[in-house]
């Protein structure tokens, strides 16, 4: 078989039955091609339905019927500069690694932070390789984080917050766009204008935008080398 | 096949060079090799005992791994530093849930939990096995063998 030929053959679903007599042959293609697919699939690019609600309303909306599902990115992870304030991002609970939390950075490393009512101080220097990330919802904390800062000191332990630090090797991947809700597809944040104040969708557009410049406004930056503060 | 290697490496283990002066007595500063185990800590990643050695991501910088001696688990009291020289050697503290307390075994040359506090068991990426390289200094590293009470 020239080279010609065994690259337009069948492909390997049906090479098993058309050519050759041995049936095995598509198996060990696809036991040859499975760990491309697992990499690209789960290594790369990872898509994944989102439960709970403490990202409301950006993710999982009271107004939604389903769950939203989201594309995420493995990738940006291994540069710290892909990872900044106001991503989304998926990350390993500090308390029990075999659950995941979704959440947005408020913080990154060298940056002021003034705290929320649970948290046991007023204002918090994110310290070095530290994130600060918290639910969109303050109010809804159904996923009850269980943790202060990771410092010396004896952890604060808070059952009502959503608000937490955590070291950055904890987060996994970012949220590049949701995909199911098909209204809402495509990326997170470009609220668009509404057209008419009597929508509802007006009402909501303006408490997303009250919510993320009040988000911003308890964040001083540091002057921490490598991060700007991101100019939006 | 590439593809398949980093699945390997991934998620069940590797031969790695360590490096750096902070597990002094039990491994070099440089120029040795050990076995990784990755598996374990995936199929069963809360499986960690007292005086295992164990590969972490750097709590201070995600990019770097370190390996440490695991001291503490959830639920241990800990003296932070008993020379009082990082804290106060009266200072104690909980080890909150999944979390662990790690030291390097040459302490004057090691930043670890002393500096950091506990550090979360989602950090952790391995445990090491075995040294491999060089041959005459072979060793399979125990838990029990450098037991730290």
């Amino acid at each position: 078989m020239s080279w010609r030929a065994r690259f337009t053959a069948l492909p390997f679903w049906r090479s098993g039955t058309s050519d050759k007599p041995n049936g095995s042959s598509g198996l060990r293609k696809i036991l040859y091609w499975s760990p491309l697919g697992i990499v690209l699939c789960c290594r790369i690019f990872e898509v994944k339905v989102i439960t709970g609600r403490s990202m409301q309303p950006t993710l999982n909306p009271d107004w939604s019927l389903s769950r939203d599902v989201g594309l995420f990115d493995r990738t940006s992870v291994l540069v710290d500069e892909d990872i900044g304030r106001e991503d989304i991002v998926v990350l390993k609970s500090p308390n029990d690694q075999r659950r995941k939390l979704i959440k947005r950075i408020v913080a990154v490393e060298g940056d002021t932070v003034n705290t929320l009512p649970p948290y046991p101080f007023k204002k918090v220097v994110v310290p070095q390789g530290h994130v600060w990330v918290e639910g969109d919802d303050y109010y809804n904390s159904d996923d009850s984080n269980l943790f202060g800062p990771v410092r010396r000191f004896p952890l604060c332990l808070n059952p009502c917050s959503n608000v937490v630090q955590v070291p950055r090797g904890l987060i996994e991947s970012k949220l590049l766009c949701l995909l199911w809700p098909l209204d809402r597809f495509g990326a997170i944040g470009n609220h668009s204008p509404p057209e008419s104040r009597a929508h509802p969708a007006f009402r909501r557009a303006m408490a997303v935008i009250e919510r993320e410049s009040a988000r911003r406004a308890r964040v001083t930056p540091g002057p921490w080398p490598g991060f700007s503060p991101s100019q939006q | 096949m590439a593809c398949f290697c980093h699945l390997f490496i991934e998620y069940v283990g590797k031969i790695s060079l360590m490096e750096g002066p902070s597990m002094l007595p039990t491994l070099a500063v440089s120029g040795e090799l050990v076995i990784e185990d990755r598996l374990s800590i995936h199929l069963n990643p809360s499986n960690i005992s007292r005086g295992e050695l164990l590969v972490l991501k750097s709590p201070l910088d995600s990019r770097r791994l370190i390996c440490k001696r695991v001291a503490g688990l959830p639920g241990d009291i800990v003296c932070v530093d008993p020379t009082g020289e990082k804290a106060p050697s009266t200072e104690h503290v909980i080890i909150p849930e999944g979390h662990l307390w790690i030291i390097g075994d040459n302490a004057p040359f090691s930043r670890d939990s002393r500096t950091y506090g506990p550090v979360s068991m989602g950090l952790v990426k391995a445990k090491l096995r075995a040294r491999v390289w060089p041959p005459t200094s072979f060793q399979i590293f125990r838990s029990n063998m450098a037991y730290i009470d």
